[in-house]
């Protein structure tokens, strides 16, 4: 919760509540604030805090959990920490609605922004990937691996355990970072539409492959995004914000529902295992995509083999497409490339909210932006770096 | 009386990362004065306004990548250098000093005095727990610099200390 709402209202509302092409000073967090108004800066705040400080009451931290333990979980919650995350939760998703209230008035009501939208410089056309429950439902936690193709027709569910029978990874020289495809379909190349083996994760994705979500306001959200959006599925990449907005009312609803239950102030959050285990796969829908856990133990236990694909590297080559796609679409012959222009750009790669820093390991947590303009020769008209 | 955040920034497994984390905790340990709190973190960005609220000074220590820089080199930057080190931008959140402006904004109390303190490093790629050898060879000479010029080794005040020298 507290990173979707980060995203958007940090990173992604400034672009449509200042507009696409405001001065880059404005166009930020401080620049939404003086538009909408300070009250509201004060709520992402509070309900990104209240966000972090129930997972902190959980887990012993907000970010880098610390009580996954094997078996279980080292602690379970109090019946004075859980009414406190039940207030938290209820205030969470009142703000989740609010979040999606806004959307509407500033993006849906605002033709221009729908049309950008359904462009064509952000329809990046690819194969769809998330974990859904037994009634193919949104899930962030448990369920099975449904894979939609172009036309969002099922072609693959799987078992998070059998990933590696569905997902290859592709390497290319120019990147450490590698691209994970669809395994039958097969590597063609960085290239969209139905034979492609490239598929998307993260909220776009998730609402994609699902036939809905498992929570009666989000669901209702859900009914909407697609309605408006042309049905489904929905290839444009700006589209992702309003899903993540969906996602954002089905986890507070979601909390809200879990507090409540009556088991879960139960204490026994750990069953000791009694066998050395020798190889185990754990899946989660991260806020960026789905998140795979590979584990090879010796004897002992100890690991001896650990393979992970996190949200961002599954969106790898399509956010590279999603990019070209926008340059192609939106510089032309005699284009005149604006600040404005490179932030258009600029928001196919955001809206994805890319975590490249934490996909390699490697490299600053920074991140520098070059962008060559080249004319129909191939030959370089201009260089513009923004370290 | 004027109280400080010391925060160390980095990534404790991947080598020369450690090293704001290993100099601010080493700061920590000598130190006397109760009115300076010494924290470690993997990013400085928008969980600052968690609990930055209520420090009148706030010094950092990160790694930095410098064209030709030397490992073990320490600069003193300004926040409006923030761009070039490491850890304090993200392409997933807002920056530093934007986080330090909101809180402003929003009527958090930020520290008015902002002190941040670069090091060279030669390799942050590599899982390790130890330091390249002439970051490693830096870490005495850096702490010793830091708590000089910050004074955070003596137990009188600030505005002692200045009487002092």
């Amino acid at each position: 919760m507290h990173s979707h709402i980060l995203h958007f209202f940090a990173l992604a509302a400034p672009d449509f509540v200042l507009g696409p092409d405001a001065n880059p000073a404005e166009r930020n967090i401080l620049g939404l604030i003086n538009k909408v108004g300070l009250d509201i800066g004060k709520e992402v705040i509070k309900n990104r805090a209240f966000a972090q400080e129930t997972q902190k009451i959980l887990a012993g931290r907000a970010t880098h959990l610390v009580w996954s333990l094997p078996g279980g979980v080292s602690k379970g919650i109090t019946e004075e920490e859980r009414k406190k995350i039940l207030e938290m939760a209820k205030v969470n998703l009142e703000f989740a609605k609010f979040g999606l209230k806004l959307f509407e008035e500033v993006v849906l009501k605002n033709q221009a922004y729908v049309d950008l939208i359904l462009s064509d410089a952000y329809q990046t056309v690819t194969n769809y990937m998330g974990l859904v429950d037994r009634n193919n439902k949104v899930n962030f936690y448990d369920g099975m691996i449904r894979v939609v193709d172009t036309e969002a027709k099922e072609i693959a569910k799987f078992k998070p355990a059998d990933y590696l029978q569905h997902i290859k990874e592709h390497v290319e020289p120019w990147s450490y970072l590698k691209f994970p495809f669809l395994k039958k379909i097969g590597w063609k190349g960085f290239v969209e539409g139905p034979t492609s083996g490239i598929y998307r994760a993260a909220p776009l994705a998730r609402l994609n492959v699902a036939d809905g979500m498992a929570t009666p306001l989000a669901q209702e959200a859900y009914e909407k995004y697609f309605d408006t959006l042309g049905g489904k599925p929905v290839h444009s990449t700006l589209a992702t914000h309003w899903a993540r907005l969906v996602e954002l009312i089905y986890a507070a609803e979601r909390q809200l529902e879990l507090v409540q239950d009556i088991e879960i102030t139960d204490p026994k959050v750990r069953v000791i295992p009694n066998k050395v285990p020798d190889e185990g796969v754990g899946v989660v829908e991260a806020p960026r995509g789905t998140l795979y856990h590979h584990y090879k133990t010796d004897e002992k236990g100890m690991v001896t083999r650990v393979n992970l694909i996190v949200g961002t590297t599954n969106n790898n080559a399509p956010i590279c497409m999603s990019i070209r796609k926008a340059a192609r679409g939106l510089i032309k012959a005699g284009t005149i490339v604006t600040e404005g222009l490179l932030n258009r750009i600029e928001m196919a790669f955001r809206a994805y909210d890319p975590c490249l820093s934490c996909a390699t390991h490697s490299l600053p947590g920074q991140m520098p932006l070059q962008v060559t303009i080249r004319d129909s020769r191939g030959k370089i008209v201009k260089k513009i770096s923004r370290d | 009386m004027a109280k400080t955040l010391l925060l160390g920034l980095g990534n404790s497994i991947l080598k020369d990362d450690a090293v704001g984390l290993r100099v601010v905790r080493a700061l920590g340990e000598r130190m006397t004065r109760e009115e300076v709190d010494v924290q470690e973190s993997s990013f400085a960005n928008i969980d600052l306004l968690d609990f930055l609220g209520g420090y009148d000074r706030l010094i950092i220590v990160d790694s930095i990548k410098t064209e030709g820089g030397k490992p073990g080199d320490l600069y003193r930057l300004n926040l409006g250098d923030l761009d070039s080190t490491l850890h304090l931008s993200c392409p997933h959140d807002i920056n530093l000093a934007t986080a330090l402006e909101l809180g402003k904004r929003l009527g958090i109390h930020i520290p008015g005095e902002i002190g941040i303190y670069a090091i060279e490093v030669e390799d942050n790629e590599t899982f390790c727990e130890t330091c390249s050898p002439m970051v490693e060879e830096a870490i005495p000479r850096i702490i010793d610099e830091i708590a000089q010029r910050e004074q955070l080794n003596s137990s009188t005040s600030i505005l002692d200390s200045k009487r002092l020298v």
